[in-house]
């Protein structure tokens, strides 16, 4: 799983929001239910010393305090209810103090005052009490305490229970959130991934199909819609870019037609004088150049523009490869160079026969070129994953690291002194590269300098069940 | 034989009128497209070369106006344009032929020739110049009566040159009669290929038949070199 995505941290975030704020809540709920469980034990106890000081200590200078006391078992029965009733006057002799109750055992409870009444006392069983406690004077001026307790457990087990529930209930509802959000996250993002995907789609050689858009209106629509403006942009720049190499390579021809013309016809002139006619011809040669550059031009433009391609039929690439070595052999001989063709039996292609083969001439061209005497060029044709591979590998000069990425563009040269020397404009690799794009194929480069280079190109291959019609 | 060129850019008209003329052509020239319209309607030309951007009529006009005028006129196409899609609709609109800018004059010339029939290939089945010899049917060449050995290639050169005996072939021409259009890129495969045939054909005689005309191309002539 991605940790970095959007939806990883969204949830992230969700859940541990959710958690801290489930948390708060219960802490805040517990805390609130223990004060009010405590208080209103507190104040039942509290009424309970209350009836015992106005109703039964009011008479005890008439009736005596056994009485008080037999009165207090009567009807209070602290043991019974679970509860602690203790009366002592008020220089802490003890009058009555209720026994052992169904949760407790009282005994070594320590008094309480009413002043820091209530409070909570622990008894030497472990059990704790709240207690409270009330001072009454009689009339005469006798002063009695009247303290009261209940135990403390009844509220720790609901607190506990609630505690309990808390624990459980809150990663449960978390756990759900999680899923629930995840599931929101995700279709709330699948547009963003249908757009990256059609957005990995677009190359330069395909800039037509506009991103995907779906009208929900929201910031997604917002995206994608800002997207395909950019893309119209950058198809307009693109056209403009490609019509202007159209133009300009079109307007160029007709001044190097009017060119070549007048000084074709200066060259025949008998009368000329040797080293002017040289000079014509060196004019002419560049006018040749010229029109050579701006043809190269005008192909690729096309072939970018993606124009529709008349002569599309299938071919054998091995034969083609082997054929067209076989017509440079001689330039290669004449440099002593060897070509050693390995080709398998029958690779099939589909595209434009002229053009495919000047993706070969064009590369074997270059590595007889850049080989010195005595080198060696490997050209393979082989069929490799639903591919057809032709590779031509020689033991060039090669191409330094630097320069590398730089190979396919137009108008580049590694060493320009030496291409120029050598003839080249700089445009052979870049037609190439366009040719193989129209055929939806590739070309990659390696290269070690003074090593050797190996331009490996990569076609579809022809489908297969046309193969077996044609055999 | 009259020619008629509708050419707007003045200078190519001129050039091509001159070295047509020189060849001793009558040639008419219209620089726009109506004038042109109305030459080519009014009188019957041997050839019309026709230029396809013109101002006024365009030139894909002129031509389906005269086809069907019945006009029956070879049309020679001059374009700035070198697609496989445009060739093939003014082959289907009654083109003849179809030439890109930039062109060198003597493939125009040969073209123009072929439209003609007047036959720019010497037909023959044995090719003289000079001491040299190209008997066709056999594929053998002897210069001097001794027999001259060739690899293929170097005898479709050598037949090429021979058969235009006299008149210097661009590069351009020669890949794409000898080979094809593929190796037009190349600089130098003529240049290797002539320079081993000269090795067999002209080196061990003292009259060099192989001419190479700088900036232009190459020519067999049994001419003085100038």
């Amino acid at each position: 799983m991605n940790t970095r995505s959007l939806r990883f941290r969204l949830i992230l975030w969700y859940a541990g929001l959710l958690t801290g704020v489930f948390l708060l809540c219960g802490a805040i709920m517990c805390q609130a239910l223990r004060h009010y469980l405590k208080e209103s034990l507190a104040q039942s106890l509290l009424r309970r010393t209350h009836q015992i000081a106005t109703s039964l200590l009011a008479g005890v200078e008439k009736n005596g305090e056994p009485f008080v006391v037999e009165q207090i078992k009567e009807r209070y029965a602290p043991e019974n209810y679970d509860r602690f009733v203790r009366l002592s006057r008020r220089d802490g002799t003890i009058i009555y103090a209720s026994g052992r109750a169904a949760s407790f055992n009282p005994a070594g409870l320590p008094p309480t005052t009413a002043q820091d009444s209530p409070r909570l006392a622990r008894l030497p069983d472990g059990n704790r009490l709240l207690m409270v406690a009330e001072e009454y004077q009689t009339p005469s001026g006798r002063d009695y305490v009247i303290e009261s307790g209940g135990p403390m457990q009844p509220i720790d087990t609901v607190l506990s229970h609630l505690i309990f529930l808390l624990l459980l209930g809150i990663p449960v509802v978390v756990l759900a959130a999680v899923g629930g959000g995840s599931i929101l996250v995700g279709r709330a993002l699948a547009p963003v991934v249908q757009i990256a995907r059609s957005a990995e789609q677009i190359t330069l050689h395909n800039l037509d199909g506009p991103l995907p858009l779906t009208p929900t209106g929201d910031e997604l629509e917002q995206l994608s819609l800002a997207l395909n403006r950019m893309i119209s942009r950058l198809r307009e720049a693109f056209d403009q870019n490609r019509r202007f190499l159209a133009d300009a390579s079109h307007e160029l021809r007709t001044p190097l037609t009017a060119l070549r013309g007048e000084l074709e016809s200066a060259v025949e002139q008998a009368q000329l004088v040797p080293g002017l006619r040289d000079q014509v011809g060196s004019a002419l040669e560049e006018v040749d150049r010229l029109a050579k550059i701006v043809q190269t031009l005008f192909a690729i433009s096309r072939l970018d523009a993606g124009e529709a391609q008349q002569e599309w039929r299938r071919f054998d690439l091995a034969r083609l490869a082997a054929g067209t070595a076989d017509q440079m052999s001689l330039l290669a001989e004449d440099k002593g160079i060897s070509v050693n063709c390995n080709t398998e039996e029958e690779v099939n292609v589909e595209g434009d026969r002229a053009r495919i083969k000047q993706v070969v001439v064009n590369l074997l061209d270059n590595a007889i070129k850049y080989t010195p005497p005595g080198g060696s060029i490997h050209l393979n044709v082989r069929a490799r994953d639903r591919k057809a591979v032709l590779e031509v590998a020689d033991t060039g000069i090669g191409i330094p690291a630097l320069a590398l990425p730089h190979v396919f563009e137009r108008f580049f040269r590694v060493d320009k002194a030496r291409s120029r020397e050598i003839g080249g404009a700089g445009l052979g690799l870049a037609i190439v590269k366009s040719i193989c794009a129209a055929h939806g194929g590739q070309i990659e480069v390696e290269s070690a300098e003074s090593r050797g280079s190996r331009f490996t190109v990569e076609l579809p291959l022809a489908p297969t069940e046309r193969a077996q019609t044609t055999v | 034989m009259r020619l008629l060129v509708i050419e707007d850019e003045k200078k190519v008209a001129d050039f091509v009128a001159r070295g047509l003329r020189a060849e001793r052509f009558a040639v008419d020239v219209a620089y726009d497209g109506d004038s042109g319209w109305e030459m080519a309607s009014m009188c019957d030309y041997d050839l019309v070369i026709l230029d396809l951007m013109l101002p006024g009529l365009g030139g894909a006009e002129i031509l389906r106006r005269l086809r069907r005028a019945k006009k029956e006129a070879p049309i020679l196409i001059l374009s700035a344009r070198d697609g496989t899609a445009q060739k093939v609709e003014h082959f289907e609109a009654g083109a003849d032929d179809y030439l890109t800018k930039p062109f060198a004059f003597a493939e125009l010339l040969v073209r123009v020739k072929a439209l003609l029939r007047r036959g720019p290939v010497n037909r023959a089945s044995v090719l003289r110049v000079a001491d040299l010899e190209l008997d066709r049917l056999a594929q053998q060449v002897k210069r001097a009566g001794k027999k001259i050995e060739l690899t293929a290639k170097e005898y479709a050169l050598l037949e090429y040159l021979a058969s235009h005996a006299g008149r210097v072939l661009s590069r351009t021409m020669i890949i794409e009669h000898v080979w094809d259009q593929s190796f037009e890129g190349l600089t130098n495969i003529v240049d290797v290929y002539v320079r081993h045939l000269r090795g067999k054909v002209d080196d061990p005689h003292p009259r060099k038949l192989i001419r190479t005309v700088r900036g232009v191309g190459y020519c067999v002539s049994d001419e003085a070199e100038p």
